[in-house]
């Protein structure tokens, strides 16, 4: 039987802003292309359905060194990963991914955001970083910081209204991103500041 | 106290939503229902709603999900990510019960053992089926009540 | 027997409903011209009946109207349709399952909109659920979805800026506007679970009274 190829080595895993890529470095077989297919377990497969592995059709046979999981981790449980490397007639063992992987360990970055003043409306700019997302919007008078009002924006509509201001007067902005599927927030953004009609508009 | 639990019913829902067309129509029994029949989850009084929900939950991890598999690698996935769902939630259900705080009334009994019944009168695979296929009964029930 | 069934059958048999107003449609069979008559039954997921609807017995349009069939959203649904013509008939033809509650349409909401000199102040009306007879008790669809919100736009016709207001009750005031400007109000309904969205109504456009130290500016 023809020589077994390597498993595919340093298996691993990018997940940000519940977008989650599974990588791993190239097998290198001389004069030869080399195809990759990953397979994938949650919990219930491995506490319901005997351990069953269930293929990735999109990154089935594919040349490419990382595949998109996001479809398939749709579920905030332990899964496990795996890849193998085929090359003609021949394919290696399963590399599999050390540890689990649970989406819950995400890295959430803060939204960008863009704060407006239009006359007397403080409005904002948010960045649509997909269904999953909401965002908490906190905002106050600049220098009254114990008095912050809050605003969950639920889906992002190009400018969104926050509120009045009083003529003349700076108010200050922040964002951060909540995950209600892993009920967890990113940190926040930096804060931005405007200044109402009335006065000269600053970015302070 | 009562049961919270976070859930998603939004991504349940949306996976469901998906392959429902495909899963009903390998359903064709119109004469049976497994979860409205005799009567409609939404006579389940609020006192037994939240045991009535781990019991159903617990009933498609046992008796559904794995008796779903079809030729469609894509339908598979979408199932997985249900069945997954389904087991975060159930998790949570679990320690509301031992917590004492999703309490098992005569009704919630009763409505377990009428769900069994429904199930057992089709083979496996049928009755998993269209008890896949009746998720959206399921899922309209919690997010009325919720 | 073979030959009497031998018609072909209707094609796309679907539901078509618009809140919950729900009738069915379907297109005649290929190759047939005019003369094609048709009836419908339809039955309750679960309960053991096909039931006949009178109404749509023997009848050469190609819709039917159930929704008094099928009002009771808290249930699922099928339909079926067979086409007749010249002593021929097809196969009964069935829908997929009909969930009220998920495969409606919603309308926009009414809106409403009046004006001082600074602000505006909007008024949302969701629609009402379908009812047998203008008579019958009126079920707004707020009552339906208990979760429905409004994402409402608010455009100044002389800035060009819109901007966006999400609320679950249904008046908006927006105040500290520009006096002697118009604005073009329209708005959605959302409905977070099950995922429902409306289109954005009809723009309705209102100036702001006139400051009365200075002429109109839009």
């Amino acid at each position: 039987e023809d020589a077994l190829l390597p498993a595919p080595q340093n298996i691993s895993i990018l997940s940000t802003n519940m977008k989650h890529f599974l990588t791993w470095s190239p097998v290198i077989v001389q004069g030869e292309t080399v195809r990759y297919s990953v397979e994938f377990q949650g919990e219930y497969e491995r506490e319901y359905a005997n351990e069953s592995w269930i293929p990735i059709s999109e990154c089935s046979l594919m040349a490419a060194t990382e595949c998109n999981i996001t479809d398939d981790i749709s579920a905030t449980v332990a899964y496990n990963l795996r890849v193998r490397a085929n090359a003609g007639t021949r394919r290696s063992e399963w590399g599999t991914l050390t540890g689990f992987f649970n989406r819950i360990t995400t890295s959430l970055t803060p939204p960008l955001m863009k704060v407006i003043a239009d006359g007397y409306h403080l409005l904002v700019e948010l960045e649509d970083m997909g269904p999953a997302f909401q965002f908490c919007v906190l905002y106050w008078k600049k220098g009254q910081e114990s008095r912050m009002q809050q605003k969950m924006v639920k889906e992002v509509n190009s400018v969104v209204h926050l509120d009045t201001m009083e003529a003349g007067l700076d108010y200050c902005v922040k964002a951060q991103a909540y995950v209600e599927a892993i009920n967890r927030s990113s940190s926040f953004s930096q804060t931005q500041c405007v200044r109402a009609q009335g006065g000269t508009s600053l970015w302070l | 106290g009562s049961c919270r639990v976070s859930m998603s019913i939004t991504e349940i829902r949306s996976g469901f939503n998906t392959i429902k067309a495909n899963i009903q129509a390998r359903d064709p029994i119109r004469t049976l229902s497994i979860l409205s029949y005799p009567h409609s989850l939404h006579k389940v009084k609020s006192s037994d709603r939240c045991c009535v929900s781990h019991q159903l939950f617990t009933f498609y991890m046992d008796k559904v999900f794995r008796h779903c598999r079809t030729e469609d690698s894509y339908i598979n996935r979408k199932i997985s990510s249900i069945a997954n769902s389904f087991l975060s939630v159930r998790r949570s259900l679990q320690q509301c019960q031992e917590q004492n705080k999703c309490v098992c009334g005569q009704e919630s009994t009763e409505k377990l053992k009428q769900v069994l019944v429904n199930y057992e009168e089709l083979n496996v695979t049928a009755a998993a089926m269209k008890s896949l296929g009746e998720l959206d009964i399921l899922l309209d029930w919690m997010e009325k009540e919720s | 027997g073979e030959l009497y069934c031998s018609l072909p059958n209707p094609r796309n048999v679907h539901f078509e409903s618009v809140n919950m107003k729900n009738v069915l449609h379907w297109s005649a069979p290929e190759g047939t011209g005019d003369g094609v008559l048709y009836k419908v039954k339809y039955s309750v997921y679960g309960v053991g009946k096909w039931i006949r609807k009178p109404e749509c017995r023997n009848i050469n349009r190609t819709w039917c109207d159930l929704s008094s069939e099928t009002s009771d959203y808290e249930e699922q649904y099928y339909a079926s349709v067979k086409a007749f013509l010249n002593g021929r008939c097809s196969d009964w033809v069935e829908t997929a399952r009909f969930n009220p509650l998920t495969d409606t349409k919603i309308d926009p909401p009414v809106v409403s909109v009046s004006s001082t000199e600074k602000s505006i102040a909007i008024i949302l009306t969701a629609p009402e659920k379908w009812k047998r007879s203008p008579a019958g008790e009126s079920v707004s669809l707020l009552q339906v979805y208990p979760g429905l919100q409004y994402n409402v736009s608010v455009l100044n016709k002389k800035t060009k800026k819109r901007w966006f207001f999400s609320i679950s009750n249904n008046t908006l005031l927006v105040p500290w506007l520009e006096p002697g400007t118009a604005y073009c109000v329209s708005a959605q309904i959302r409905v977070p679970t099950p995922l429902l969205h409306s289109g954005f109504s009809k723009e309705h456009c209102i100036s702001t009274l006139k400051d009365k130290t200075s002429g109109e500016t839009a």
